[in-house]
């Protein structure tokens, strides 16, 4: 285990600069998410901190070692990939034992690891199996396991659930969330889904365009995001944001009047936000708006509403009696408003 | 897409094709039976399908006729020799032009492709005379290193490269956090799941070379020396006519290998296929 840091990380592809100065601490045990849109560069970092890719600058520590100029098996990780990387020509246990035998460890070392990584991930029974002859998720261990077997200093995910259904994928997310809180090795993983990045992280990086948009822990994200685009990109359903003006009766967009707390920033142009379950349904008091869509999921109803010109999407424990087209009063929670600076796009309060 | 057809378009369908079948078993069984039919039999009227009398005595005329054990054993191990070194050199070439990034590489990959475009025949005689200017012409070296190095291995190469940009990188970059060299990726990871591709360049380097007649009759002027092919057709009298019944039993034995080396070469073709693909 060990602390990694990053700093200053450039990478360019000629022209093109993927990476623009990243600068992320990541403390020993932590499990830290690099979460994004496709194209935002988290994959080419962790393939950076792996030393798959070259930096073009900047400084990578893992531990107490700068790390820049030093080959991926010198670097003590082990990494999972997104279609797992397993040799097909090799057993699961050869899978697992090979990067053991081939730093000539001993038969009896690579036996006992491989047998305790496969205990851990209840592969016992598979060892002698193929790849091929495995199901999705049961690959996904074998990787895992393959990791662990070389008891790294950190572990890197690249995006290891994405092929795997979605029922799957909530079970090896709890799999692998539950072996780094018995393992606590440092981890790094990158995901485009935020539910995962939720879920799983100590510490989110949200990345954009090449640089880092906020880090923090999921909670600290959800509830404080400094920036526009986290605050679209973290939260399913996404925030609401309305552009506007705000004004000193309250938030001006769309011919409606949203309501906020008083305001010193009167005429400026902004962003407003709040979350769907941050909406209530009130009988008085509100705004008017008219239900465009009911959506239905069990334990909460998603329903789509217009005011004026403006879409807000609610989220509701209760069930909706109600009809499209039916006249309803909702709320904001006043405290739980976010605003950002319509041209900065950062958090204005 | 599951099809299920009437039985009488399933007689159908196989009587045809039967019949297509015809045409491409007929050349083999006449020269198996007619291998041991007497001279005679061979081109009687009508033909006899099945032959009425067995002689296996052409089979024992052909190895007394001229050294045929030991032309017999040339051709063995020359397309031996240049099928292993052939797919050797070319699984890493193509290896290197699929994985390795170096200046020109694409250019140089045209280059060799180019090579294909040069007939053999228009090399054999400056070959013939570099061969002989090295005092190398009657010895198996000219045909083991024109065929290791020259058009159908230009053919490999490009099939091994094909094979190994398919080959999804992850697995060497697993190999790589591994701690394994390119050349131990190359051998232990990239070569054992390029079977398919291998099988391929293994069953036609192996049939160029054993099919190979040109070179050997450009090059070799010894009986001892000579491969098969052109083994064949000095199977003739003292007035230059066919002895046919003998040379259809030494084309019966020469066809052998090439059959042993299809079946093997198939098996392995059709369990490399099983072998690709990771995720499913």
């Amino acid at each position: 285990m060990a602390n990694v840091s990053l700093s200053g990380i450039r990478k360019s592809f000629g022209a093109v600069d993927v990476i623009q100065g990243v600068d992320i601490d990541i403390e020993d045990g932590q499990f830290v998410v690099l979460v994004g849109p496709s194209g935002c560069g988290k994959s080419t970092l962790l393939r950076m901190l792996a030393g798959l890719e070259t930096i073009t600058d900047g400084d990578i520590r893992i531990g107490e070692r700068t790390v820049n100029e030093l080959e991926p098996k010198d670097r003590d990780i082990a990494m999972v990939f997104q279609n797992y990387a397993l040799y097909p020509h090799m057993t699961v246990a050869k899978n697992m034992g090979f990067s053991l035998e081939h730093r000539g460890g001993s038969k009896e070392e690579i036996a006992t690891r491989v047998n305790d990584a496969a205990a851990i991930l209840g592969l016992s029974g598979l060892l002698d199996r193929f790849p091929r002859q495995l199901s999705g998720g049961q690959r996904q261990r074998v990787a895992m396991g393959r990791a662990i077997v070389r008891n790294p200093q950190v572990f890197l995910f690249d995006e290891p659930l994405s092929n795997l259904d979605a029922k799957l994928r909530v079970v090896m997310r709890g799999e692998i969330k539950a072996l780094h809180q018995r393992l606590r090795v440092t981890t790094v993983y990158v995901t485009h889904d935020q539910v995962e990045a939720m879920t799983m992280a100590d510490k989110i990086v949200v990345m954009n365009g090449g640089k880092v948009a906020q880090m923090g822990s999921p909670l600290e994200l959800y509830d404080r995001p400094e920036n526009l685009f986290v605050a679209g990109f973290i939260g399913s359903p996404a925030m609401n944001l309305i552009k506007g003006t705000i004004s000193a009766q309250g938030f001006v967009a769309g011919g409606t009047v949203l309501p906020m707390e008083a305001s010193a920033s009167a005429g400026r142009e902004a962003y407003y936000g709040i979350r769907p379950e941050h909406l209530d349904l009130v009988s008085d008091g509100g705004i008017a708006a008219e239900v465009l869509l009911i959506e239905p999921m069990g334990a909460e109803t998603q329903l789509t509403f217009r005011c004026g010109q403006v879409q807000l999407i609610g989220i509701f424990r209760e069930r909706f009696l109600g009809h499209v087209g039916d006249m309803v009063r909702i709320q904001p929670r006043l405290d739980l408003i976010h605003l950002f600076d319509a041209s900065t796009e950062q958090r204005i309060a | 897409m599951n099809t299920k057809l009437s039985p009488r378009t399933q007689v159908a369908l196989y009587g045809l094709l039967c019949l297509l079948l015809f045409p491409f078993i007929f050349p083999t069984w006449w020269m198996i039976t007619s291998s041991i039919k007497p001279i005679s039999q061979i081109f009687a009227f009508p033909p006899e399908l099945f032959p009425s009398r067995v002689d296996f005595s052409s089979y024992t005329t052909a190895f007394e006729f001229q050294p045929f054990a030991r032309q017999y054993f040339n051709s063995v191990y020359i397309s031996v020799v240049v099928t292993v070194l052939t797919m050797l050199i070319c699984s890493l070439a193509g290896y290197a032009f699929a994985r390795i990034k170096f200046p020109g590489a694409n250019i140089m990959f045209m280059v060799v492709l180019m090579g294909l475009l040069v007939p053999s025949e228009v090399t054999l005689i400056p070959l013939f005379q570099m061969f002989r200017a090295w005092g190398l012409s009657n010895t198996h070296w000219p045909l083991l290193l024109i065929q290791t190095i020259g058009a159908s291995s230009v053919f490999a190469t490009f099939i091994m490269r094909q094979f190994f940009i398919t080959l999804p990188l992850e697995l060497e970059e697993a190999a790589r956090i591994d701690g394994l060299s390119r050349l131990k990726i190359f051998w232990t990871i990239a070569l054992p799941l390029s079977r398919p591709a291998l099988a391929a360049v293994a069953i036609f380097t192996f049939l160029h070379s054993w099919n190979s007649f040109l070179e050997p009759l450009v090059f070799i002027s010894s009986r001892e020396l000579f491969t098969l092919p052109v083994a064949l057709v000095n199977f003739t009298d003292a007035y230059g006519g066919e002895m046919w019944n003998v040379q259809l039993a030494a084309s019966t034995m020469s066809a052998i290998p090439v059959l042993v080396v299809f079946v093997i070469a198939q098996r392995h073709f059709i369990e490399g296929l099983a072998h690709t693909g990771l995720k499913g």
